[in-house]
């Protein structure tokens, strides 16, 4: 009956389920995980698989997601692979432990499905509870597809566990988290030979004497802080080639820190994250066959921000459109000044602008991303964020 | 050629399950798909919205539909002007309705098509479950899925009563496939 999936490792599934497959794939010793839409189908296939005997992991369900963090946070100190998900106000209740998560150095593979944040209350899709923990620490990648999703939880792990510090994948609530479409699911096997076991040189185990997090003098807690930087500052290569080994495994593709789409001779780049990224291909298409040179830049990894790599992309082009799905107030779109941060200091930089598109949940059609794109690739900078419906 | 259907319910009725379902005999003869529900907090009895894209290649847009090529509609209480503002006269709309199609000439220029999945749930002991019925008439109004796919997917995926929603599935298609074909004439 199916001609164009036969004979492939196709499934009909929600970005949601894809995670939690991708979860399973990479088989965690522990997994705890409170429930809030629309990350709830990721909790509930795990229990699914689980009852079905096809996933072991203790799944533990406290009364927080505060509690969840802490437990995860304890479970990878002890050397267990460690898989939570969370969603928007969950996420901001988790604040206090995501620093603890990353100086502590856990490993912990947390998924987050972008959803607003109250009040008013809402769940449509909308970076900002990620992108507001952006100082934390963890290492931030944004997901445009359910595809995309499973393999880059099963990528995290290898990255957390290599690099010892937490990974936070995110994709857009409905767009992609609901989203069901046909999506690969790699044999065991595949995933069995990509992923090591995880053991980290310095555990908590009650025979050895020794405790994580005592307080410390000034300057040895500084030095926590050095050493850090040392870590991220080789976190940019780790996702490369973690992502290039997996995509020379599988066959698929566009795994590494950006990604550019048509951007040759482009002489206007959008720039995004999360789901928008599949809908302004489809913009770039129409465009260039309009005779309108444009492009997409993709952002998959958003924290350590990949400084260098896009300032060699942007020093090049002309004009720049920032489409953010998330609204900092008194400032504008997280994604827009975080480039403009990147470009300043080069000889001649692109003109820059920063539309708010999507905040909230809004639809944004490859229609309406043309008519940006005709409208703002000659229009003059604006130092404000510009609000486009 | 892309294609774009929408599907509107109460939380409750089956438009999300609908949805998955029609995405799924798509799927089945080799096609792309895409579909996606949204609802606001999930409270039994707000509508839902079922959104399903199909395509011969990979679909990489991600947005409401705007202008729906086909329209699946589990109330007539629903199908207000926001609903209908994704439609235009060539958009086929099949709705769960016991009336005929005349009674809907006066909401505008529509292609609306009745159906008393109610009826035909219950000429086979389905009580309120309509989705199956609603689906038979829907791919005798489009043409497609093929009525054998549709049928296979509602069997393997139906928790209960997996012959009666074949056969109210079925006894839809059939209907609506002859009034389909008077209308030819």
């Amino acid at each position: 009956m199916n001609t164009a999936f036969r004979n492939q490792n196709f499934q009909l599934l929600s970005g949601n389920h894809a995670v939690a497959i991708g979860a399973k794939l990479a088989n965690p010793d522990v997994s705890p995980v409170y429930p809030i839409t629309p990350q709830t189908p990721i909790l509930e296939k795990m229990i699914e698989l689980q009852s079905q005997g096809e996933l072991e992991t203790e799944i533990i369900t406290p009364e927080s997601e505060h509690s969840a963090l802490a437990a995860s946070i304890s479970a990878s100190l002890t050397g267990a692979r460690v898989f939570t998900a969370t969603s928007s106000q969950g996420l901001l209740l988790m604040h206090e432990l995501l620093h603890y998560a990353v100086g502590a150095r856990s490993s912990i593979v947390m998924f987050n499905v972008n959803r607003t944040v109250a009040s008013p209350w809402g769940f449509w899709p909308d970076q900002l509870d990620s992108l507001a923990q952006r100082d934390t620490g963890w290492i931030q990648l944004y997901s445009e597809t359910p595809q995309e999703s499973l393999d880059t939880v099963i990528q995290a792990f290898a990255i957390a566990e290599s690099a010892r510090l937490p990974v936070m994948i995110n994709h857009d609530a409905f767009y992609v988290s609901h989203a069901v479409e046909p999506v690969e699911v790699p044999d065991q096997s595949v995933v069995d030979d990509f992923l090591s076991p995880f053991q980290p040189p310095i555990k908590l185990d009650p025979e050895i004497g020794r405790s994580f997090g005592a307080p410390i003098a000034q300057q040895t807690w500084n030095e926590s802080r050095r050493d850090l930087a040392e870590v991220m500052s080789g976190i940019g290569e780790l996702v490369t080639s973690t992502g290039r080994q997996w995509d020379e495994m599988t066959g698929r593709r566009n795994h590494g820190m950006l990604e550019s789409y048509r951007l040759e001779d482009a002489e206007v780049v959008i720039a995004t994250m999360g789901s928008m990224c599949g809908t302004v291909r489809d913009a770039v298409d129409s465009l260039r066959n309009q005779g309108v040179a444009a492009g997409l830049l993709k952002v998959r990894l958003f924290r350590p921000l990949p400084a260098a790599a896009l300032r060699e992309i942007l020093a090049e082009m002309q004009c720049v459109i920032v489409l953010d799905r998330n609204y900092s107030a008194g400032t504008g779109g997280i994604l827009h000044q975080e480039l403009k941060g990147v470009l300043y200091g080069l000889d001649s930089t692109p003109k820059i602008h920063g539309l708010l598109a999507g905040v909230g949940g809004t639809s944004v059609s490859s229609e309406k991303i043309q008519q940006l794109v005709t409208s703002y690739k000659d229009a003059a900078f604006s130092l404000e964020p510009v609000w486009v419906e | 050629m892309m294609r774009e259907i929408l599907i509107l319910g109460r939380g409750g009725q089956g438009a999300q399950t609908a949805g998955n379902l029609l995405a799924r005999a798509f799927f089945e003869i080799g096609q792309y798909v895409q579909t996606f529900a949204t609802y606001g907090g999930a409270r039994r009895g707000t509508p839902v919205t079922s959104s399903i894209r199909v395509a011969a290649d990979p679909i990489r847009v991600r947005c409401n539909i705007e202008l729906a090529n086909a329209m699946l509609c589990f109330d007539e209480s629903l199908l207000d002007r926001a609903f209908l503002a994704n439609a235009d006269n060539k958009t086929a709309i099949v709705v769960n309705s016991s009336k005929a199609a005349e009674y809907f000439s006066g909401i505008g220029d529509y292609r609306i098509v009745p159906v008393d999945g109610r009826q035909i749930a219950q000429n086979h002991g389905m009580g309120k479950v309509i989705n199956s019925a609603l689906l038979g008439a829907f791919a005798a109004t489009m043409g497609q899925p093929d009525i054998n796919v549709l049928c296979d997917v509602i069997f393997e995926n139906a928790p209960t009563k997996k012959q009666e929603n074949v056969a109210a599935c079925r006894e839809a298609f059939a209907l609506l496939s002859e009034s389909a074909r008077e209308n030819h004439q």
